[in-house]
C-alpha cells in the first residue's frame, strides 16, 4: 500500500473515522495499530526491527535520564547511538563498505574474503533512526524528558503519515501533540484534504510523468549531451515534485488527525545561494544535520578552515544518509564544496556584482543568483541520479560541455517527450509554477484562494481532482521512499 | 462539518460530470477495445481453421477471410509467449482437427516477459490466469478506464493523430526515425531481459507451447511477419541473431518456420505498411494469401 493508491485513501478514511469516533484514551492504540499495519503492508518482514528499535530507544532514553552525572548520561547516549547506527549501518551500508574494502584489497593485493551479503534494506530505516538519535541526544541535553508512555513513544517512532519519508520530526514537537485530545475541526479537515490533493497533483502529474523520460536518458548508454542536460533539469523538477508531494501528503494526513508536522520545503529551486537552498530543501534533515552534526562538531572551533572542514563533514554525512553508494558521497562532497566556496567568495562575489552594476537592479541580481544556484544544484544531481561513479563522471562531463547547451540540441532533446505528453506536462508545470508564484507573493496559496470568489475556488479544486483522475500517472515509487 | 460535506459533494459531482466524457472517450478508443474480436469470439465461439498468436506484428499481420479460412486472431500488443500459451489453452479447443496455430516470432519475443497492459486480458482470460490480478484494477478498468492516464493519453492521441513531432511521424526520414526508436526500445528490453534472464524463461514457454500443440494435435507453425527495408537496416542479420535466432536455433523442433521478415515482395513497398514494421490492410491481405499458399504447400488444409 503506497500513498498514491485508492487502498491508502480508503485505509486513511477508515482511520480518520475511527479516530474521531473513539475516546481520546484509545486513540494511541488505533494510531499505533494503523502505523504498524501500514508499515507491514510495505515491508512486513521488518516490523520486528521497527519494534526492536523502538523498544531499545525507549529503554535507552529512560536509562539516560536516570544517570546522575552528565558524563554517565553521555556514555549511555553514545552507546545507544552506536547501537542504532550499527543497525542502520548493517542493513544500509554493509555491502557498500564491504565492496569498497574489497576493491581496495584487490588494488593493494591483499587477501580479503568477506563475501557479498544478500541484505534487504528495511524501508524508512534512515528516517526513524535519525528520529531516534535526536530523541536520545535531546534527553541527554536535558531538552526533553524521557517518554514513559510506551504507546505514545511507539507512535512517535512509527507515525504512519511521516514514517516512510519524513518529515524527520523531533519528539519535543510530536509527542505532546499525540497526548492532546484532538477534536474534529473543519479547518484541519479542509486544509489536510487540500494538502493531500496537492501532493497527489505534484506526484502524479509532474513527478511520475517525468520519471520515465529521465530514466530513458540516464539508462541509455548513448545519451547525447543535450539529453543529459535536459534530463538532469527534468530530474530536479521530478525530485522536488516527488519528495515535496510525499511531504504534502504526510502533512495533510497528519493535519486531518489534528497533528501539525514540520514543513519540509520552501520552494528550494528559488534559492539564491546553496546555503539558502539547504534552508528550503528537506528542511527537517538540514536542521537535524545542523543540530546533531554541525553544531556539536564545530563547538570550540574558531578557525575558518576548521569550520569549513566541519561543513564538508556535515554534507558528507548528508550524502551517505541518502544512499550507500559513492555517487551519494560525491554528491554530498560537492554540496560541501559549494557551501565552503560560497562562504569563502562571498565578498568577492559582492564586489563583482557591484563592479558589473548587477546589484543596482536587485530583481535581476536575484534572478541571476537563482539561476546559478539552480544550475549548481542540477550539476550535483548528475551524481545523485547516475548509477555508478564512472557513469556520473561521464554524465557530468557531458553536462559541463558547452556544446550540450546548444538551443538546437535542447529543442531536439525535447523530443524525448511525445508532443502530446510535452503539452500535458507543460500545462501542469505552469499550474505548479503559478501556485508557487502566488505563494511567493502571499504567505499561503490556500489562504489566497480562500479569499477568491466561490466559482474560482471550486474551479481550482475540480481542476486538481479531475487532472489527477484523468492525467495522473501512477506506478512509480517515491525516490525518497528508498532511503 | 455540514459545510465541508456540501463543498465536497459539489466538487465531486462537478468532477464526475467533467470526468464522464473523458471516461467515454477511453471506453470508445481503439486501445481500450483492442481485444474486441476475441471478446466477440468468446461470446459466439465457433470452430476455426487457423489461430495466430503473437504481439502487434502478428495482430496487424493476418486477414484470412478472402482465403475462405475461419480465423481467430489471438495476438495483442506486446504479448509475451507466456500469454500466447494462456490464450491458446483457453481458445485452442475451438480449433478444428488439424487446425493451424501460427506462432509469431518477433524482435521482442525472447526479451519480453512483462505484460504492459494486463487489462487487455481481464475479459478474455480466466482471472486466475492473470498475474498480477487486483480486483480494484479490474473494476477500475471496467467502469473507470478514464482514470488510467496511459489509456486516456492513448485515446487522446488517437483522436489527435497529427499532434506529433514531424520527426515522430511513422514515415519521417523514410521511416528511419521510427525504426531507430523501435530499435532503442528493443535494446532497452534486451538489456533488462539480460539482467533478469528472461531469455531462458521465454524459451521454456515456447517449448511448452509447442509441446502443448503437439499433445493436442494442433499444427504449429512459427512465423515472422514482413517489415519494411528501413526497419531491416536497424534489425540486420547480426542484430536479429542477437535478439532472436541465437535462442530460436536452440529449439530442437521440426515445426516449420515461415520467415518473411525480409520478404522482397514487401520490403520496398510502403503501400503495404502503416509504419516500418506493421502491415496495413492491403499488406495483411497479401501476406495472409502468401501464408495460406505456403501452408497448403506444406500439406495443411
Amino acid at each position: 500500500m503506497t500513498f498514491i493508491s485508492i487502498e491508502f485513501l480508503l485505509f486513511f478514511a477508515v482511520i480518520v473515522f475511527t479516530y474521531y469516533s473513539i475516546p481520546h484514551r484509545w486513540r494511541w492504540i488505533l494510531l499505533l495499530a494503523a502505523s504498524y499495519s501500514f508499515y507491514a503492508s510495505l515491508n512486513s518482514y521488518f516490523v520486528l526491527l521497527l519494534l526492536a528499535s523502538t523498544a531499545f530507544s525507549y529503554v535507552t532514553g529512560i536509562i539516560i535520564e536516570k544517570q546522575e552525572t552528565k558524563k554517565q548520561k553521555k556514555r549511555v547516549m553514545l552507546a545507544g547511538i552506536c547501537v542504532l547506527l550499527f543497525i542502520l549501518g548493517w542493513f544500509k551500508y554493509f555491502n557498500f563498505v564491504n565492496d569498497s574494502v574489497r576493491a581496495i584489497a584487490i588494488y593493494m593485493n591483499w587477501n580479503y574474503s568477506v563475501p557479498y551479503q544478500e541484505i534487504v534494506m528495511p524501508i524508512a530505516i534512515s528516517f526513524y533512526t535519525f528520529q531516534a538519535v535526536s530523541y536520545l541526544v535531546d534527553i541527554y541535553k536535558g531538552k526533553l524528558k524521557a517518554e514513559r508512555h510506551y504507546g505514545y513513544f511507539s507512535i512517535y517512532f512509527a507515525f504512519f503519515p511521516q514514517l516512510v519519508a519524513g518529515p524527520i520530526e523531533r519528539a519535543k514537537k510530536l509527542l505532546p501533540q499525540f497526548k492532546v485530545e484532538q477534536t474534529l475541526k473543519y479547518e484541519n479537515l479542509s486544509y489536510g484534504m487540500k494538502r493531500i490533493a496537492w501532493g497527489f497533483f505534484k506526484k502524479t502529474l509532474i513527478a511520475d510523468r517525468l520519471a520515465p523520460i529521465v530514466a530513458s536518458v540516464y539508462n541509455s548508454p548513448d545519451a547525447t549531451g543535450s539529453e543529459i542536460v535536459l534530463a538532469t533539469i527534468l530530474f530536479s523538477i521530478q525530485l522536488y515534485a516527488d519528495f515535496s508531494a510525499l511531504s504534502d501528503i504526510a502533512i495533510g494526513c497528519a493535519r486531518i488527525l489534528g497533528i501539525k508536522l514540520t514543513e519540509n520545503f520552501k520552494q528550494p529551486h528559488f534559492a539564491v545561494s546553496i546555503g539558502d537552498f539547504w534552508n528550503r530543501w528537506h528542511i527537517t534533515l538540514s536542521t537535524w544535520l545542523r543540530d546533531y552534526i554541525f553544531i556539536p562538531l564545530s563547538k570550540g572551533k574558531k578557525k575558518r578552515s576548521e569550520i569549513y572542514l566541519v561543513i564538508v563533514i556535515t554534507f558528507l554525512v548528508s550524502g551517505i544518509w541518502h544512499g550507500a553508494a559513492w555517487t551519494f558521497v560525491l554528491w554530498g562532497l560537492i554540496h560541501g564544496f559549494y557551501r565552503v566556496f560560497g562562504d569563502h567568495t562571498k565578498h568577492v562575489r559582492g564586489k563583482m556584482a557591484s563592479f558589473t552594476r548587477l546589484d543596482q537592479s536587485p530583481s535581476l541580481h536575484k534572478w541571476v543568483k537563482i539561476t546559478i544556484t539552480f544550475l549548481l544544484v542540477c550539476f550535483s544531481r548528475v551524481f545523485f541520479r547516475s548509477d555508478s561513479v564512472a557513469e556520473a563522471f561521464e554524465n557530468a562531463k557531458l553536462f559541463l560541455t558547452p556544446h550540450s547547451w546548444r538551443p538546437a540540441g535542447m529543442i531536439d532533446a525535447l523530443e524525448l517527450f511525445s508532443l502530446l505528453d510535452l503539452m500535458i506536462f507543460m500545462f501542469f508545470f505552469v499550474i505548479v509554477q503559478l501556485f508557487h508564484y502566488i505563494e511567493r507573493k502571499n504567505t499561503s496559496t490556500w489562504d489566497w484562494l480562500s479569499q477568491r470568489p466561490a466559482f474560482t475556488r471550486y474551479a481550482v479544486y475540480v481542476l486538481i481532482v479531475v487532472s489527477v483522475l484523468i492525467f495522473g500517472a501512477t506506478g512509480q515509487g517515491f525516490v525518497y521512499g528508498g532511503f | 462539518m455540514k459545510r465541508l460535506f456540501i463543498k465536497l459533494t459539489i466538487i465531486m459531482t462537478v468532477a464526475l460530470l467533467v470526468f464522464i466524457p473523458a471516461n467515454n472517450l477511453v471506453k470508445h478508443s481503439r486501445s481500450y477495445n483492442i481485444n474486441d474480436d476475441i471478446l466477440a469470439f468468446k461470446k459466439d465461439p465457433h470452430p476455426v481453421d487457423i489461430i495466430n498468436l503473437g504481439a502487434s506484428h502478428s495482430m496487424y499481420g493476418y486477414y484470412f477471410k478472402p482465403t475462405g479460412l475461419t480465423h481467430l486472431d489471438l495476438a495483442l500488443p506486446s504479448q509475451t509467449i507466456q500469454y500466447d500459451f494462456k490464450l491458446l489453452k483457453e481458445y485452442g479447443k475451438y480449433l478444428k482437427p488439424d487446425g493451424v496455430v501460427l506462432i509469431s516470432i518477433s524482435q521482442i519475443t525472447f526479451a519480453n516477459a512483462e505484460i504492459e497492459n494486463v487489462e487487455n486480458y481481464y475479459e478474455i482470460l480466466d482471472h486466475s490466469q492473470i498475474e498480477p490480478f487486483r480486483l480494484t484494477d479490474y473494476y477500475r478498468y471496467l467502469y473507470f478506464p478514464g482514470t488510467q492516464s496511459e489509456s486516456f493519453t492513448s485515446a487522446l492521441s488517437s483522436e489527435m493523430k497529427k499532434l506529433k513531432w514531424d520527426s515522430h511521424q511513422p514515415w519521417a526520414n523514410d521511416g528511419k526515425n521510427y525504426a531507430a526508436r523501435k530499435y532503442d526500445y528493443v535494446e532497452d528490453l534486451y538489456r533488462a531481459a539480460e539482467e533478469e534472464n528472461y531469455f531462458e524463461q521465454n524459451l521454456e514457454h515456447l517449448k511448452e507451447l509447442l509441446e502443448y500443440c503437439q499433445e493436442n494435435g494442433y499444427q504449429a507453425v512459427l512465423t515472422m511477419e514482413p517489415v519494411h527495408q528501413t526497419y531491416e537496416t536497424y534489425f540486420d542479420e547480426a542484430k536479429m541473431d542477437k535478439f532472436v535466432f541465437q535462442y530460436l536455433d536452440t529449439l530442437e523442433t521440426d515445426v516449420p518456420f515461415l520467415n518473411h521478415m525480409n520478404d522482397p515482395r514487401f520490403a520496398d513497398n510502403k503501400d503495404y505498411f502503416i509504419d516500418s514494421d506493421h502491415l496495413n490492410s492491403d499488406g495483411r491481405k497479401k501476406y495472409s494469401w502468401i501464408i495460406y499458399e505456403e501452408l497448403k504447400e506444406l500439406g495443411y488444409f
